[in-house]
């Protein structure tokens, strides 16, 4: 049966259907804008990703010279004992050690070649010497790959002036320069020549002085934040505080170095370039972000779940600890991560406190110079020499990959805490 | 009024009595200078239409109202002779002895044994394991909830149905071995079937502890009340036996109340 439409019933006219159509292109219109949305974000990030990985793969390479030694031969005397005794280097270079290494370059690669070896080549030959004691009484050669001058790997890499380019291919083509991974790039620390540097000394740095961020600014703005939603009485007061803290949040990172300059480095006038001083300056920035998330994450716990603690006779500081916290500590911890990405990120209040110092060996304590990744970063890329380009790509990879630890270790922190209710 | 009066001045045996109190939220006052007494032996039921300031009332009885920053109650409530109003009162020791069920399950997202455990640790009833294990039980047991989750203690209380949750939530409050419950409308949020297990449970529970429920269903305050207290507008109208209020009321807004004439 066939019944004709009932116009007067308001959801059965053709305008109606009309608008429905409308409704529903409007809402594929709307979705397909968002997927763009983050088609878009991704790509830029691959695009960002794949262009640091790219760039940065030739900074954990360089040109090294093969010379092979035979140290049976070479004139230079030692036992194991000796040779693994924390001196072992000094000993080693008053035999003359770097003349060794020197001769046997010569020997190897002609005056021209020996001359582009780098001046402190004979250091890894001495540490490989202390590692293995045996090898001293090794006849035949062993084959060195030893750091060659920059200006050596710039002629390898196509660059510099004609004659290391000529240099560097005749090399190359006898087997005795090639590009190697160079895994003493993660343990060594900042130097003048991109052949040398190392990153360890500003990981170190960027990690003493996180844990310093962390350990302030985690339980300080937990702790204000609880205090300021749990028991702070709503008045002038502490609405000014609030206004304050949101403020805090929104003010450039330089004016903070500014603040830690002025205060800290008054107060501690010796700990210039400590990432004790830098902790304390990258907590004072994080600090309001944690304190916003946490009071956030705080007003997101049910009233429900307080009102069940405190009828069964709860304390106030019970109700808190026990329920409170631990459902608000994921959010806590999400504002935790922003917070110290943006600090480890950060270089302007560091320069200021003098983090930018040129520091050749890793910081041992919280009180010793450093300098911190990001400032490595600027600091490598100020450089002339054109090795540091693909040391400063590098360090960024690392930078990088120091982040991704940081927020997966987070972000598994939190997962494991989170709660439904 | 003269009822009210006369139950007063007969019941000596009161487990609370409530004086003149008056609850103002900053200016406004929601309830207006109630005087009642709660019987130990008897389930006690506040009825009323929305918004007459029966959960009102029955917070001021455990001092939940402190939670709220601009309420503010006057008059006495005597706990066995003890002015709970008193500023030297110990809310924590009161809120043991005066538990509390609220409207909608609140169960701890903990574990269910963790859920009953907590009152118990917190106010050191038990010294040992075993001795809290046994709480545990016996708590589980007497809401009734015991034989359906003695498998899963270990699961969240969050992860019960909306029944189970609710008689959770009434072992949790009896583990600390309170002498009052209260209930704030305690299967409003609930389906028939979980209401009649609560109204039953609440049935073997008086005499053993004195029980106030608010509720805004009067077929429940017939079913599981021996005494009834009509509230309208934030003054109590009337207060007496169950079967007095509901069969024979002496008021007139009891009776149009009562009737479905508004509510």
């Amino acid at each position: 049966m066939n019944k004709p439409i009932d116009l007067s019933r308001p959801t059965r006219t053709p305008e109606f259907e009309k608008r429905l159509a409308k409704r529903y292109r409007s809402e594929r219109n709307f979705k397909l804008m968002g997927q763009g949305a983050i088609l878009f974000s991704v790509a830029v990030l691959v695009f960002l990703l794949g262009n640091m990985l790219m760039n940065g793969i030739g900074g954990f390479q360089r040109a090294e010279l093969t010379v092979p030694i035979s140290f049976a031969e070479s004139g230079i005397v030692g036992d194991e004992v000796s040779l693994t005794a924390p001196s072992a280097v000094q000993i080693l270079e008053m035999q003359g050690m770097d003349e060794v290494v020197h001769r046997y370059a010569e020997e190897a690669l002609g005056t021209e070649g020996a001359e582009q070896l780098s001046d402190q080549a004979w250091r890894d030959v001495a540490a490989a010497l202390s590692d293995n004691p045996a090898l001293i009484e090794r006849v035949e050669p062993v084959a060195f790959n030893l750091a060659a001058s920059s200006d050596l790997a710039s002629g390898l890499a196509g660059e510099g002036s004609e004659e290391m380019r000529a240099l560097a291919s005749k090399l190359a083509a006898e087997g005795k320069l090639s590009e190697n991974w160079d895994w003493g790039f993660l343990s060594r620390s900042d130097a003048t020549s991109p052949q040398a540097v190392g990153i360890w000394g500003a990981l170190k740095g960027s990690i003493l002085t996180m844990v310093v961020t962390l350990v302030l600014a985690f339980p300080i703005g937990i702790l204000a934040a609880l205090y300021l939603e749990e028991y702070a009485p709503k008045n002038a007061w502490t609405d000014l505080i609030e206004v304050s803290i949101n403020n805090l949040a929104a003010v450039p990172s330089i004016i903070f170095g500014l603040l830690g300059l002025a205060v800290f480095l008054t107060v501690f006038p010796n700990l210039r370039s400590a990432p004790l001083i830098g902790g304390m300056t990258l907590a004072l920035m994080t600090m309001p972000v944690i304190v916003i998330s946490g009071r956030n994450a705080i007003k997101a716990v049910p009233p429900s779940i307080r009102d069940g603690a405190l009828a069964i006779g709860a304390s106030p500081v019970q109700v808190v600890f026990h329920h409170v916290l631990p459902l608000a500590l994921p959010g806590m911890l999400t504002g935790t991560i922003i917070g110290m990405a943006r600090a480890l990120g950060e270089t302007a209040p560091l320069l200021l406190i003098g983090m930018r110092a040129f520091v050749a060996t890793p910081p041992t304590d919280f009180t010793s110079p450093a300098t911190v990744l990001p400032v490595q970063i600027f600091l490598w890329s100020d450089e002339i020499d054109r090795g540091f380009v693909e040391r400063t790509s590098a360090a960024i990879v690392v930078l990088l990959l120091f982040l991704l630890v940081m927020n997966s270790i987070a972000i598994y922190l939190r997962n494991k805490f989170e709660k439904t209710w | 009024m003269t009822r009210i009066h006369d139950k007063i001045q007969a019941d000596n045996t009161a487990k609370m009595k409530a004086r003149d109190v008056s609850v103002y939220y900053g200016s406004k006052k929601a309830i207006d200078e109630v005087s009642i007494d709660i019987s130990p032996d008897y389930v006690t039921a506040f009825i009323g239409p929305s918004g007459c300031g029966k959960s009102t009332f029955l917070r001021c009885f455990n001092r939940m109202n402190d939670t709220i920053p601009i309420a503010k109650v006057t008059g006495s409530i005597e706990l066995e002779g003890e002015n709970i109003l008193d500023d030297t009162m110990d809310v924590v020791q009161l809120r043991a002895r005066v538990g509390m069920v609220f409207q909608k399950p609140n169960p701890f997202p903990k574990s269910i044994y963790e859920n009953i455990a907590y009152g118990p640790k917190i106010h050191g009833l038990a010294e040992k394991k075993a001795d809290l294990d046994s709480i545990v039980e016996k708590s589980l047991t007497r809401a009734g909830l015991w034989d359906e989750v003695k498998d899963r203690l270990d699961d969240s209380g969050t992860a019960l149905s909306g029944g189970q949750q609710q008689r959770l939530c009434i072992a949790r409050a009896i583990a600390v071995d309170p002498e009052v419950i209260l209930m704030d409308e305690p299967a409003s949020a609930l389906d028939p079937i979980a209401t009649a297990k609560i109204e039953e449970l609440i049935d073997e529970l008086s005499g053993r502890y004195a029980i106030v429920i608010v509720t805004h269903s009067m077929q429940q305050a017939a079913r599981v009340s021996q005494r009834t207290a009509f509230f309208h507008l934030g003054k109590m109208v009337e207060y007496g036996p169950t079967s007095d209020i509901f069969q024979n009321p002496i008021e007139e807004r009891t009776r149009d109340y009562i009737t479905g004439r508004y509510g």
